[in-house]
């Protein structure tokens, strides 16, 4: 058990890390716990660029969803959608196009508590405690939310997840799964951590993840691609985050020590 | 920015974050070249940093590297301090402030992460009650039997209904082997297909065996046995539902549906309405809707019973099929009386409009229904269900006094009020025959002279005024004996002439003739003294006119009272040897709220035309000399109200 802190409650147990709260911790927020911390620690030890892949991915999170709001995209199924800490899919895409909708989607506890508790008062986004890998599940509670049109283009977004779902669980089917529900327009935005870049440091980190509620799953940069059939991978493919649709006037980032790749795919 | 920007995830773009931070270095530069110094405004950079996400661990390291230099290079300033000085101020400003902002939103977001994983704890201790007493409610509420044994076959718990079908006590069971619970014919292939689930080979089995009542008698039985696992997989429980299949169970099974349907049309009746109503009202959300059939009793009497029955089946099956959507149950109350309770119920107005559309489409023979509808939406969970059940129908009664097709949602205030009322109706009898109420006088004054003809007798009861206590009398069917009585009082009171309106209730009495004989006998009052009222609507009867005639040959004088002037009520002057009448409060006091108009043009020639009759007009109610000058100009001959003297007890006369 690790230390707890005196603003904890007694009752609830804080000691298993949590790769939301990991997430948050990386991107530098304080919606953590000394276990999650520690395991941060760890992280940064066997890859030290762990904070800025954290912010990289984010970032990508960011320029995908504004780049969805310009092909027309205004809702959201935000799979896996964590601790919610800044940048919110619900904030960027209502600050590009007001009324847009978001549905997030998450199975851990205190991260869908969190949610539920930052979106109360939100008519326009909402949050479904479900597993992402089980697709009917999620689609029928995401259906009976009533924010979803499914006539309409949807933005299914897997930033940052697929790297937490084993292969027994068929990923491809799990993708498959959602590009069949959504309507031709929608959009695929996913990236997940690879063992192609910095393969030493990614085999630490599984190592160290074993030991966390979420293990991790690296795939090659080619496996990654195929998650993307049946959708056109928009420019420039899939590829490290730094190289997606880099911003204008953006700081050079070490593209090889980026760690995920991701791409964005259209249903035609 | 180069040199903050990597240092933590800011949800902007880069050319945001530039402007964003200039704004910052522009503060900055102000406060280092401003006379007089002071590093004042710049402590509002740290918490600006802050405020836009860049709280990286290295972004106040940066921040201090990038200010630092560019602080020093400028020019020195002319005046004390020095340039070296000012820096050391401004970085110091920005860092403690930089610091507190951090902490700050460290607790605010720890506050959050706290709530948050309080409110999925208790969520999850929620779900888990929750789920162990939907288990609970189950067990114990199950139609069929269920015994949960330990792997080897121990009896651990058994619900009630198993130990209803089998005759024992729930205690019998406790610690008793599962195999006794059934007939040795049986036992014996059940303890082997017992052990193979208790012992994980087998998950589950269903058979048809015989069960032992507790008199040895064998109760035919469907078993379906699972085994359930714990955490690590291990058999924990085998749990055994048995069904009754006895012929006497099914037979017992079809009585109670039918103690609990409505044979008609199969609906819940009123009693099982009413038990799953306290179920569901005890589990949250729940709406009520009491119905009432417009006018059914003309389909009946007009169609006959044989149609009303085929048309109370036709309106149960589509009150069936318009709330099929919900969760609900819907039970035929009696006659034409339906309920429908609805659990977490969509807006009311959608559902009533759902059950107007559902009766008004052509029934059998081309009729089409309406019905009223009172609505108690999501009462709190205090109420009980009798409660519950009087609310809805109190609020059903006022609709269908609205009129037909009327709806109404239950209203608080306008509930207490007719609480109050019919409160008041109920211990009325009490109250009379404990001496409460009481008969006042006021006099009768001619308006010509100002001459006081007699007295008119009014009731009090406590703080209420005779219409106030002739209205709950009409209700509960008091009227009759409290005019009687009243009149005796009067009677036996009165020194001059008695004026007294009889209630709707006695002017129709067939008993109404004898009974004011028998009471000018008794307290010696003379005929010639008493002006009797009848009520005018009660003429429209054959006992009401035939009371009238009598009355009248009897040698008593008599009128009409609470006429209104309707033509109907006109007509009635030429048929019955009226000599007075008294106007009907309602129009008197219309005509005192409102300004001159067509109704004082109308009541004016209606008082004229009366009059030119023979018939004297006497008004009641007039309560100032306004009024009752402009009565005087109408040339009415008489009128009464606090205006010419306030109701008196008899001894005061």
């Amino acid at each position: 058990m690790a230390e707890r802190q005196d603003w904890v409650p007694d009752e609830v147990d804080t000691g298993l890390p949590s790769a939301a709260r990991l997430y948050d911790y990386l991107l530098g927020g304080g919606h953590n716990f000394a276990a999650d911390r520690a395991l941060a620690a760890k992280f940064i030890q066997v890859q030290p660029n762990a904070r800025t892949i954290a912010r990289l991915n984010r970032s990508f999170l960011r320029r995908a969803v504004l780049h969805l709001v310009d092909a027309g995209v205004r809702q959201f199924l935000d799979l896996g959608s964590g601790i919610p800490t800044v940048g919110n899919v619900h904030e960027i895409a209502g600050r590009a196009a007001p009324g847009s909708r978001v549905v997030y989607v998450d199975f851990e506890d205190v991260a869908v508590a969190h949610s539920r508790m930052m979106l109360e008062h939100d008519d326009t986004a909402t949050i479904l405690q479900e597993d992402m890998t089980d697709p009917d599940a999620v689609l029928s509670a995401a259906r009976r939310t009533g924010l979803l049109d499914f006539a309409e283009p949807i933005g299914v977004l897997a930033v940052g997840v697929f790297h937490f779902v084993p292969p027994e669980r068929d990923p491809a089917a799990v993708v498959a799964a959602y590009r069949d529900a959504v309507a031709p327009g929608s959009h695929l935005v996913l990236s997940q951590f690879t063992s192609d870049l910095q393969p030493e440091e990614m085999a630490g980190v599984v190592e160290v993840m074993k030991s966390s509620a979420n293990p991790m799953y690296p795939r090659t940069r080619a496996e990654i691609t195929g998650l993307f059939a049946g959708f056109d991978l928009v420019e420039p493919g899939v590829v490290p985050l730094p190289l997606w649709r880099p911003e204008e006037g953006a700081a050079e980032e070490d593209a090889e020590r980026a760690g995920i790749f991701a791409g964005v795919g259209r249903r035609g | 920015m180069r040199a903050i920007y990597p240092t933590a995830y800011v949800p902007l773009s880069p050319a945001e974050i530039e402007l964003y931070l200039l704004d910052l270095v522009d503060v900055v530069a102000d406060a280092v070249r401003a006379e007089p110094f002071t590093a004042e405004p710049v402590a509002v950079v740290g918490s600006r940093l802050v405020e836009a996400r860049f709280t990286g661990p290295d972004t106040l390291r940066r921040t201090v590297e990038v200010l630092g230099p560019a602080l020093l290079s400028g020019p020195e300033p002319a005046g004390a301090p020095g340039l070296a000085e000012r820096a050391v101020a401004i970085l110091g400003a920005v860092g403690s402030d930089f610091a507190t902002a951090m902490r700050l939103d460290a607790f605010d977001q720890q506050e959050e992460v706290k709530q948050a994983l309080l409110a999925a704890k208790r969520r999850a201790e929620r779900g888990l009650r929750v789920s162990e007493a939907r288990f609970r409610e189950v067990f114990d509420a199950a139609g069929f039997g269920v015994v949960i044994a330990d792997p080897g076959g121990t009896c651990v718990e058994v619900n009630e209904a198993l130990a209803e079908m089998v005759d024992r006590n729930r205690a019998w069971f406790a610690g008793r082997r599962l195999v006794e619970l059934f007939h040795p014919g049986d036992a014996e292939a059940l303890a082997a297909a017992y052990r193979a689930v208790g012992e994980g080979r087998v998950e589950r089995f269903r058979e048809r065996r015989r069960l032992l009542r507790a008199d040895g008698e064998p109760v035919w039985a469907h078993l379906a046995v699972s085994l359930l696992r714990d955490d690590d997989g291990a058999p924990a429980y085998q749990v055994t539902m048995a069904e009754d299949v006895s012929e006497l169970h099914l037979l017992q099974k079809n009585l109670s549906f039918q103690l609990l349907h409505d044979s008609l049309t199969g609906l819940a009746n009123r009693q099982l309405f009413i038990s799953r109503l306290e179920a569901l009202h005890s589990r949250g959300e729940v709406t009520l809707y009491h119905l009432d059939l417009d006018g059914f009793s003309l389909v009946n009497n007009g169609l006959g019973h044989e149609v009303g029955d085929r048309l109370l089946k036709e309106v149960a099956r589509r009150l069936e099929v318009a709330f099929a959507g919900e969760e609900t149950l819907v039970a035929r109350m009696g006659g034409d009386e339906f309920a429908v309770a609805v659990v977490d119920s969509p807006a009311v107005p959608t559902l009533v409009e759902r059950i107007n559309e559902a009766l008004e489409r052509p029934m059998d023979g081309g009729v089409a229904l309406s019905c009223g509808i009172g609505v108690v939406d999501r009462p709190a969970a205090g109420w009980d269900v009798a409660e519950l059940l009087r609310a809805a129908n109190a609020t059903l009664r006022r609709a269908k006094a609205a009129g037909k097709r009327q709806w109404l949602p239950y209203d608080p205030h306008e509930d207490r009020r007719s609480r109050v009322r019919s409160a008041r109706a109920a211990r009325m009898p009490g109250a009379l025959a404990d001496g409460e109420l009481e008969v006042e006088y006021q006099p009768v004054v001619e308006l010509a002279t100002g001459r006081t003809l007699g007295h008119v007798a009014r009731l009090r009861w406590d703080e209420l005024g005779h219409d106030e206590c002739l209205e709950p009398a009409e209700a509960n069917g008091l009227a009759l004996a409290l005019g009687q009585w009243a009149l005796r009082e009067a009677a036996g009171e009165v020194a001059g002439v008695l004026f007294f309106e009889l209630s709707a209730m006695q002017s129709r009495d067939e008993d109404l003739v004898r009974a004011v004989k028998r009471t000018l006998d008794e307290t010696g009052l003379p005929a010639s003294r008493l002006r009797i009222f009848l009520d005018t609507r009660s003429m429209f009867t054959e006992t009401g006119q035939d009371n009238a005639r009598v009355l009248r040959d009897s040698g008593i004088a008599t009128g009409l009272s609470r006429f209104n002037g309707g033509q109907a009520e006109l007509s009635l002057l030429a048929e019955l040897p009226v000599g007075a009448l008294v106007l009907d409060p309602s129009v008197v006091g219309r005509l005192a709220d409102g300004p001159e108009g067509f109704l004082h043009d109308a009541i004016t020639g209606m008082v004229g035309l009366v009059r030119r009759s023979g018939t004297a007009v006497l008004v009641p109610d007039v309560h100032d000399r306004e009024r009752a000058e402009w009565w005087a100009r109408v040339e009415v001959d008489a009128a009464f109200g606090d205006h010419f003297g306030p109701a008196v007890p008899g001894y005061e006369l």
